[in-house]
């Protein structure tokens, strides 16, 4: 049936007469796009869409997803229901890549810089890649290549690079979890981080490790978590010295002074030890793990120096111990702190006194990688081997530095004047999607595709007790350009760039690394997906996300011991640094932004934070009665100093922070980020001192004391709090909050009585509430 | 205000505040889902965001018994909707599946239905939403993108549904329980939220709303919402059932 425009508008004004008539004729309903008035078009369905499973590389530590994409445009990313780790679930991050993706200010093409002292202008491939091998030319034992802590096939390139120009491969974590991994090493023998089987324990005590917001995999977490909080509901204790997201849903939260995480975990110890809650060969492993024994923790002793009152950690040891299986994990700021290693050690040792190692709704061990080569568990290189990698540049020992995934300009402290050892290298090659800070001082900006755009893997890190491999293919291809000028970026692999530079003595592109590893996985004949020919495991592989392995567990290691030096923390100084209050800095990761590489994305920028709902700014979580005392208001712009630098951040006080701490938000205070994200806020990293953990040398960035000053300004928190009116369900009672057992009528019943006993006061005994 | 006479589905949500972390993982996939217009720095510190689903956050306690709880609001798709009669144009109407609808070509942004919503979750386009440049590569085509002058609020991703009947009747099958999921539900990472049909004994929502700690959000104005809460639970909390008894 053929028709032209006249024929097909008359026929369709005819609404549903007309859905009918086309109907019959067989041309598809969807192409019909009819206001009929008994079925009003309340949404419309256009197209067809295609869902590409990919992993997401540098945004999350290995979760799957799914990106639904539309006329080859990316328009969603969901989490893949099919993969182990995050199970179809997702964090508030996973949209804000896409516009990454779709930046306005997405590099558009090589930038060159000629001179130290000029400005970047664009240059063709061909030139950018021969200034790159002009580079390489003369840096044989004189280059480093930073990265990011890469798992995958990214990592196995990224180091046989630097391996075949003698060079050197440094990670750069700003907030580096060094501490974490030498912990689950030497106490637990893990060469990685081990699963926690939140999902099957009946109490988990955490320390330090916002574990439901930023830290590790809060996908995989978040579900095991709502599966814990089903069926029997487990009870969850953590332990943090500010309210993070997983602070809020503890049933029990302690409070520690930063730095004594490790002494609160000894206390609890002692308390299940003395009561004897435990069986003798649970506190056999337990001592034996912990040498120095339990004498110096006297649970009334530990109460004073962890400012944590004593029924507290009386409760928590009892909970820990009577409802088992229990589990025990720690890190973020639990570990970044002088003592950090003996603060994770103590904390994973008292897994040995509940006997929760190797067995359900404990700590289960993680298998190493599915593929030969490709490292399966990745941290950022001490701060310690830093200042020595930055002495080294600043002697000009370094003549080319490949940067890409790490921001070091924005994520070192003032302390190591990384500009100015950046200086010092005739060479700074740094690969990224949108500009950062690193990017704005390179001499060679190469654009990059994003994980939405490339080949690649990942080892998910915790996995979940199995081999899996995520496997990254491009979901869209290049993109046009709204005025069709061209390209919106005309960007390249970082891997298929260090190939191409290697002249292909590393491999020659990334898809055909990936496309082998998975032939090979093929030919293993294990794993979740099974064909007959190599093609179609291959179509299965990149169908389903990836490969895993249900029957490669990981092995139980050896127990180790952990160290009794340097119990006790040791804190930056603050003696010099002119008036104010002293704080406790404890800088944490924003919800959004993580340590600022989401800080282009205006999602990401105007996503409350859960706890303060401030968005767009760096803003300072101080104890709302300190604060009340010491003439502090919501909005005041402080200014907070250490002995590295001050930065302004506006006060928000609330009562989820310990007295004498100060929170502030990491992610914020670039100079060049895009136009969402430059010159706002302030970047709590550079004010950072240079405190390290005594065994690893890692950056103690939980460790610095800083002086609180009012400027004497004030403005609006930009923050959603307060924008709508609340409507609880009772006046007072805001979330309806039943006890075991209760009914929410009943609940209910009992706040309305409550609520009418506040505004009558004693008479309302003596009325009638009929 | 009539009741709808349903059909085979009555789509609603069940929000189980005891898995609720407040992460805001809806909040996000809401706003990509549904083509929401960026909230600017500007936007936020006037008090003129639009944002479909929220997840407020009450102290409650002092140092160190504080607590925050977590509740994520949406529009809770009423049955007897006060948002529904005062619409001079009938742009908001109760659609036969359960469903709170906005016609956002209708609507002439009046903002009646606004003031009458107790739950605060309609929203009006102060503004024409921009969107720089080669950002509109994201947009979802399924849904409409909002002019200034309209109300918008929560659909329940209709097109999701829309789309999920349309397959499912090519197929000639039912939609299976689950099969739709709206973009909040999706990325919920604990199921705090759920979506169903409540139609359906069987279904997962259906089950769930029998749970004690069922209630709806101010009930008592009468608004029979589709959107149903299981209340917090604090293991620690000290009930006082002589209390209740007593006055009850």
């Amino acid at each position: 049936m053929k028709l032209n425009r006249r024929e097909f508008l008359a026929l369709t004004g005819k609404t549903a007469a007309g859905a009918v008539i086309f109907a019959a004729c067989g041309l598809p309903e969807r192409e019909l796009i009819v206001q009929s008035p008994v079925d009003l078009p309340e949404d419309l369905v256009r197209g067809e869409d295609a869902w590409y499973a990919t992993t997401m590389g540098d945004f999350t530590t290995g979760d799957g997803v799914l990106v639904r994409v539309m006329q080859g445009r990316a328009k969603k990313i969901e989490g893949n229901p099919d993969h182990p780790v995050n199970r179809g679930k997702a964090t508030a991050r996973y949209d804000s890549v896409l516009q990454l993706l779709y930046h306005p200010d997405r590099i558009k093409e090589p930038m060159l810089r000629y001179s130290k002292a000029g400005n970047l202008v664009g240059v063709s491939w061909d030139q950018a890649e021969s200034r790159f091998r002009n580079a390489l030319a003369g840096s044989s034992g004189a280059l480093t290549v930073v990265t990011n802590p890469l798992r995958g096939h990214l990592g196995s390139v990224a180091g046989r690079f630097a391996q075949k120009f003698n060079g050197k491969h440094m990670t750069f974590d700003p907030t580096e979890q060094g501490v974490l991994h030498c912990a689950v090493k030497s106490v637990l023998g893990q060469d990685q981080l081990p699963t926690f089987d939140i999902a099957n324990a009946r109490t988990v005590l955490s320390f330090g490790a916002d574990w439901l917001g930023t830290w590790g995999s809060p996908a995989q977490f978040g579900v095991k978590y709502g599966e814990f909080r089903g069926g029997s509901r487990g009870y969850l204790i953590h332990a943090e010295p500010r309210m993070s997201l997983t602070s809020a849903a503890a049933d029990l939260w302690l409070a520690p002074k930063p730095g004594t995480e490790g002494d609160l975990a000894l206390g609890i110890a002692s308390v299940i030890v003395n009561e004897g809650l435990v069986d003798g060969s649970n506190v056999q492993a337990f001592l034996s793990a912990v040498p120095g024994g339990l004498r110096n923790y006297d649970v009334r002793d530990v109460a004073v120096r962890t400012g944590v009152p004593f029924n507290r950690i009386q409760n928590a040891a009892r909970h820990f111990a009577d409802h088992t299986p229990s589990v025990a994990f720690g890190g973020g700021s639990a570990g970044a702190h002088t003592n950090g290693s003996f603060n994770l050690g103590a904390i994973y040792a008292l897994n040995l006194l509940v006997g929760s190692v190797g067995s359900a709704g404990g700590v289960t061990p993680n298998p190493g990688s599915g593929i030969d080569g490709v490292p399966a568990s990745a941290t950022g290189a001490s701060f310690q081997s830093w200042e020595e990698e930055l002495a080294q540049w600043r002697a000009g020992n370094v003549e080319t530095v490949i940067i890409r995934g790490a921001d070091i300009v924005h994520g070192m402290p003032n302390t190591v004047a990384i500009r100015e050892a950046l200086e010092h290298v005739p060479n700074v090659i740094a690969f990224g999607a949108v500009i950062d800070d690193t990017l704005d001082v390179a001499d060679l900006v190469l654009p990059e595709l994003t994980f939405l755009e490339s080949w690649g893997s990942d080892i998910p890190e915790p996995g979940p007790g199995y081999q899996v491999v995520g496997i990254q293919q491009p979901v869209v291809g290049p993109t046009v350009s709204q005025d069709e000028s061209g390209l919106i970026s005309d960007a390249r692999g970082f891997g298929d760039i260090l190939m191409k530079m290697a002249d292909g003595t590393i491999g020659s592109t990334m898809e055909q690394m990936v496309r082998r590893a998975i032939s090979d996985l093929h030919s293993s004949g294990r794993g979740s997906v099974s064909a007959s020919t190599p093609a179609l495991f291959t179509k299965g592989v990149l169908q389903r996300g990836g490969w895993w392995n249900t029957g490669t567990k990981g092995a139980r290691g050896v127990t180790g011991r952990i160290s009794n030096e340097a119990t006790s923390a040791n804190y930056s100084e603050t003696a010099s640094l002119g008036e104010g209050d002293d704080f406790h800095l404890v800088p944490f990761h924003s919800n959004s932004l993580l340590d600022g590489r989401l800080a282009a994305s205006p999602w990401a920028q105007q996503s409350p934070d859960p706890i303060s709902s401030a968005s767009w700014s760096t803003w300072a979580e101080i104890n709302s009665k300190e604060a009340e005392e010491l003439g502090i208001k919501e909005g005041d712009v402080l200014l907070v100093r250490s002995t590295s630098g001050e930065i302004e951040a506006l006060a928000y006080p609330h009562p989820g922070v310990r007295p004498g701490v100060i929170g502030v938000p990491i992610g914020q205070g670039h100079h060049a980020a895009g136009r969402w994200a430059e010159d706002r806020g302030a970047n709590v990293l550079s004010i950072l001192t240079n405190e390290k953990d005594s065994q690893t040398g890692a950056l103690a960035w939980a460790a610095t004391r800083v002086r609180v000053q009012r400027a004497g300004r004030r403005v609006k928190v930009p923050k959603f709090e307060g924008n709508v009116e609340a409507r609880p369900v009772e006046p007072g009672f805001p979330v309806l909050v039943v006890g075991p057992n209760e009914t929410a009528e009943a609940a209910k019943e009992a706040n309305h009585h409550e609520y009418q006993k506040s505004l009558f006061n004693d008479d309302y005994g003596s009325v009638d509430h009929e | 205000m009539t009741t709808a006479s349903f059909g085979s589905h009555n789509w609603g949500m069940v929000v189980d505040v005891d898995k609720c972390i407040g992460c805001q993982a809806c909040v996000i996939a809401c706003q990509a889902e549904n083509n929401i217009p960026l909230n600017t720095q500007d936007r936020v510190e006037r008090a003129r965001t639009i944002s479909w689903i929220r997840v407020e956050r009450y102290w409650e306690g002092d140092f160190p018994d504080t607590k925050a709880r977590f509740i994520p609001i949406m529009c809770q798709h009423c049955e007897n909707a006060p948002c529904e009669p005062v619409c001079p144009v009938f742009a908001t109407y109760h659609n036969a599946e359960g469903l709170n609808v906005q016609v956002y070509n209708r609507c002439v942004g009046t903002r009646y239905c606004a003031n009458g919503c107790p739950y605060i979750v309609r929203f009006f386009n102060y503004w024409e939403p921009v969107w720089p440049e080669s950002l509109r590569n994201h947009l979802n085509p399924d849904v409409t993108v909002r002019s200034r002058g309209i109300m918008e609020k929560c659909s329940f991703c209709v097109h999701r549904i829309r789309r999920a009947t349309r397959t499912a009747r090519s197929e000639g099958r039912e939609i299976a329980d689950g099969e739709i999921q709206t973009a909040c539900t999706s990325a919920c990472p604990t199921s705090a939220l759920n979506f169903g049909n409540f139609n359906d004994p069987n279904s997962k929502v259906s089950k769930m709303r029998e749970d004690q700690r069922h209630y709806t959000l101010l009930d008592q104005f009468g608004t029979d919402p589709n959107v149903i809460y299981l209340a917090k639970v604090d293991p620690d909390k000290k009930v006082s059932v002589g209390e209740a008894a007593s006055h009850g």
